[in-house]
């Protein structure tokens, strides 16, 4: 005689909120994107005549996707090397001030910004008309708006780039912080010193190598980010190129009907694009874990 | 390193004061009446913003205020509770990495090209538009975001704990009231606490699916800028950080691992 | 037989973990199991327990097969390597948890749980929460929490292999004392064939998801495979060449 097995029944709870996560997130997520895909080419929505290639053929023939790729991976490259670098130099500098004082507690401030005030702020420190002109023209170093260098809506996005650093940089430096501890990166260096390695050469070649090594995956997760944000270079960026976020809001908000299609093939690429990075990231993570 | 102390004090005291000024600039952009180009200070200092405010009968701001508080409460109650228990039975799963990975999905799409992609769904089921479509849309991400959270949580010593509950004559019910809910407390408070300001930033994608009939606190920060009413986007601004530096306040190791 | 497990099978995909397990335990004693790690004897006790399904067999316990039953109405307790105390509870409502579970009265918790911590030597730490323990006061709370809501089977997977050697033979004389006094009837799992001598009334050996029973102890040590030979033979060479 065996009796039925009631075990199974412990997971009721959790099948069903597995099965509401699914129904919730992922199937309306893969839904959209099959259906993107279909209107793209000409299967699906108001245009669906029948099959074309016509929208993938002028957004990839365009040089405004490409503009707009490069845009955005430029901003996030920097925005990833530049918080990295300025992370280690304050996570292995000022040490003992990270950890203690008035910084320790400061650096958490900018994580409590949202990107949309950040750029907000942003904007009024760096604009023409902002508090850092004002400074140069109280020193007496420019003549007056117009005579400031050009720091928001810029040709090199450095307005972007500053308002992202400023929100990354704090995490990247409380993140190797951390690491140093977990990764007990000052018993690796003083094991490197006494083996006869200079202090720059036990930085170089030991605790910087270490850090950035536990780093990658956040690092990738940042780069995905920035890459796809919206509302910083919505205030600070210019009209064209424009970051992939705001081309494809731009795209789709057109009332030309033919552009629709063209701001779902910039969706799609920009998601092929984030997956492939994603699947590094955790690929890495993966491998950091042993697993 | 090997410079002076006191570079490394003054360094250090640089970078927080520059930590702090956003916060200190929108204080003073709050409650400067006028500031023309090139004066350095405030010309006039008003308090009126912050009078409207507390108008709530006619106040537009106060209104917002309530509608994203709700609304991020809501996203936050629902995406904890779910991912927490969608999490748990991703983690015993025997198919567990490939299925964690649908967690990280929405992580991909950025929330303005998410809700490009699914406007139409949300149309076709008359949620765009609608309180309650926002609220689902934000959950996607939010929910997403507990579940790779509550992956790190449910270990296999939780695993082992809860077999441990059951030959010990637990109940599911008994499982969850005396051991997994009390030892999850923290974990939940922080989830949902993240979840909540996953929600209450949320711009694009509330634009995209409220279709302007949902105005939340980051569109209103957005439409004072396009008014150039720099005192009121100020003002706006500073309610968005309230919460978290709130909690920054009350609590920061706590806030670091959220973050 | 008090335990009787008859042609046990349990598959992990397509990797076969148990291959027919046989094995019957009279009441109140306590049958080791040796084997390395990854033979299996952690899946054979957990299929006991009710944690895993078996994919065939039967298990009897006390005359009543329980192979389907739910873990919690099989009093067979599984006891993991690790104490595993709850990390929310202290010593004292770590042992009384599966009296509270049951809603047993204050009262009568608060004096068995006092006798429980009384006859495992902690007394002094009930209060205390798992993280102020020493690793043998952790492995004796999980005890008595185990042996407060009195199983009819304990199934130990290695206890004591976290433990320092002095704190090891300590738990294994406070088991052996315990076991008698509670009339328990276990399943101890080990690596260390020391520790199987030590702590069973009889022996198996289990090797790729197949469990050899021994009719005695002496037939065990017979056994070349037991590696008790191995084992004679090095410490006799080793007295042989100390003068």
């Amino acid at each position: 005689m065996k009796i039925s097995a009631p075990r199974s029944s412990k997971n009721r709870l959790e099948r069903a909120a597995f099965a509401l996560f699914l129904v919730v997130a992922v199937v309306p997520i893969a839904a959209s994107l099959v259906y993107a895909f279909l209107y793209t080419i000409g299967l699906a929505g108001l245009l669906g005549g029948g099959f074309t290639g016509r929208s993938w053929s002028r957004v990839l023939g365009a040089a405004e996707l490409w503009r707009s790729f490069g845009l955005s991976v430029a901003v996030a490259a920097s925005v990833v090397a530049a918080a990295t670098a300025g992370g280690l130099g304050l996570a292995l500098g000022l040490r003992d001030e990270v950890r203690s004082g008035p910084l320790s507690s400061a650096l958490y401030l900018p994580l409590a910004l949202p990107f949309s005030v950040a750029g907000f702020v942003t904007y009024q420190l760096l604009a023409p008309t902002g508090l850092l002109s004002r400074l140069a023209f109280a020193l007496g170093w420019v003549a007056g708006p117009a005579d400031f260098p050009a720091l928001t809506n810029d040709r090199f996005s450095i307005g972007i780039v500053v308002a992202h650093v400023a929100l990354a940089l704090p995490f990247m430096t409380l993140l190797f912080t951390e690491l140093h501890g977990s990764e007990r990166i000052g018993i690796f260096t003083a094991l490197a010193r006494s083996l006869g390695a200079s202090p720059v050469q036990a930085l170089r070649k030991v605790a910087v190598p270490m850090l950035l090594r536990r780093a990658a995956t956040p690092m990738l997760l940042l780069f995905i980010v920035v890459l796809g944000s919206y509302e910083i270079p919505l205030l600070l960026g210019r009209q064209a190129p424009q970051m992939l976020s705001v081309l494809t809001y731009r795209k789709w908000q057109r009332f030309d009907i033919l552009e629709k299609p063209e701001a779902f093939v910039v969706a799609l690429a920009y998601t092929v694009f984030a997956l492939g990075v994603l699947g590094l990231a955790l690929r890495r993570s993966r491998l950091e874990n042993g697993a | 390193m090997s410079r002076a102390p006191w570079v490394r004090k003054a360094l250090a005291l640089v970078f927080a004061a520059l930590c702090g000024l956003p916060v200190a600039l929108l204080l003073l952009l709050s409650l400067a009446a006028r500031w023309p180009y090139p004066r350095i200070w405030p010309q006039e200092i008003r308090l009126d913003p912050w009078r409207d405010l507390l108008d709530v009968a006619h106040g537009d701001l106060a209104r917002t205020l309530l509608v994203s508080f709700v609304l991020s409460s809501a996203v936050a109650l629902v995406a904890t509770a779910l991912s927490y228990l969608a999490a748990k039975r991703i983690a015993s799963h025997r198919n567990r990495a490939r299925l964690s990975l649908l967690a990280y999905a929405p992580y991909v799409m950025s929330p303005v090209v998410l809700g490009v992609c699914i406007l139409y769904l949300y149309l076709r089921l008359g949620l765009a538009g609608t309180f309650w479509g926002v609220a689902l849309a934000q959950t996607i991400f939010s929910t997403s975001f507990g579940v790779v959270f509550f992956l790190g949580f449910w270990t296999e010593e939780k695993r082992a704990l809860e077999d441990l509950v059951r030959t010990l004559g637990g109940t599911t019910w008994q499982l969850y009231a005396k051991v997994l809910l009390p030892i999850s407390r923290g974990a939940l408070g922080l989830c949902a606490f993240q979840t909540f300001l996953i929600s209450w930033f949320q711009y694009g994608l509330t634009v995209l699916i409220g279709g302007g009939a949902v105005r939340t606190l980051p569109m209103k920060v957005f439409d004072y800028i396009n008014e150039a009413n720099l005192s009121y986007a100020a003002l706006a601004s500073l309610l968005l950080v309230l919460p978290p530096v709130l909690l920054l306040w009350v609590n920061r190791r706590l806030f670091l691992r959220i973050v | 037989m008090f335990l009787e497990v008859q042609r046990l099978a349990k598959s992990f995909g397509s990797r076969p973990v148990l291959c027919g397990v046989d094995l019957s335990v009279p009441r109140e004693q306590t049958f080791a199991i040796l084997g390395r790690s990854g033979c299996g004897k952690t899946t054979l006790l957990k299929v006991l327990a009710g944690l895993e399904d078996p994919d065939a067999g039967t298990i009897r316990l006390g005359g009543e097969e329980i192979t389907g039953l739910p873990p919690e109405r099989r009093r067979a307790l599984y006891l993991y390597q690790e104490p595993l105390l709850f990390p929310h509870l202290d010593a004292f409502e770590n042992v009384a948890f599966g009296l509270r579970l049951r809603r047993t009265p204050d009262p009568e918790v608060r004096a068995r749980v006092d006798s429980m911590l009384a006859e495992l030597e902690l007394v002094s730490e009930g209060r205390k929460l798992p993280h102020q323990l020493s690793g043998g006061q952790r492995q004796r709370v999980s005890f008595g929490r185990a042996l407060i809501v009195e199983p009819a089977l304990l199934l130990l997977d290695e206890p004591f292999s976290s433990l320092d050697g002095e704190t090891r033979t300590a738990m294994q004389t406070l088991f052996k004392r315990v076991a008698a006094a509670h009339s328990i009837t276990a399943l101890f799992v080990t690596h260390s064939l020391k520790e199987a001598l030590l702590m069973g009334d009889s022996i198996g050996l289990m090797r790729d998801g197949t469990l050899l029973t021994y009719p005695s102890k002496d037939d065990f040590l017979r056994d070349p495979q037991s590696g008790a030979d191995a084992e004679i033979a090095f410490w006799t060479s080793l007295q042989r060449s100390t003068p």
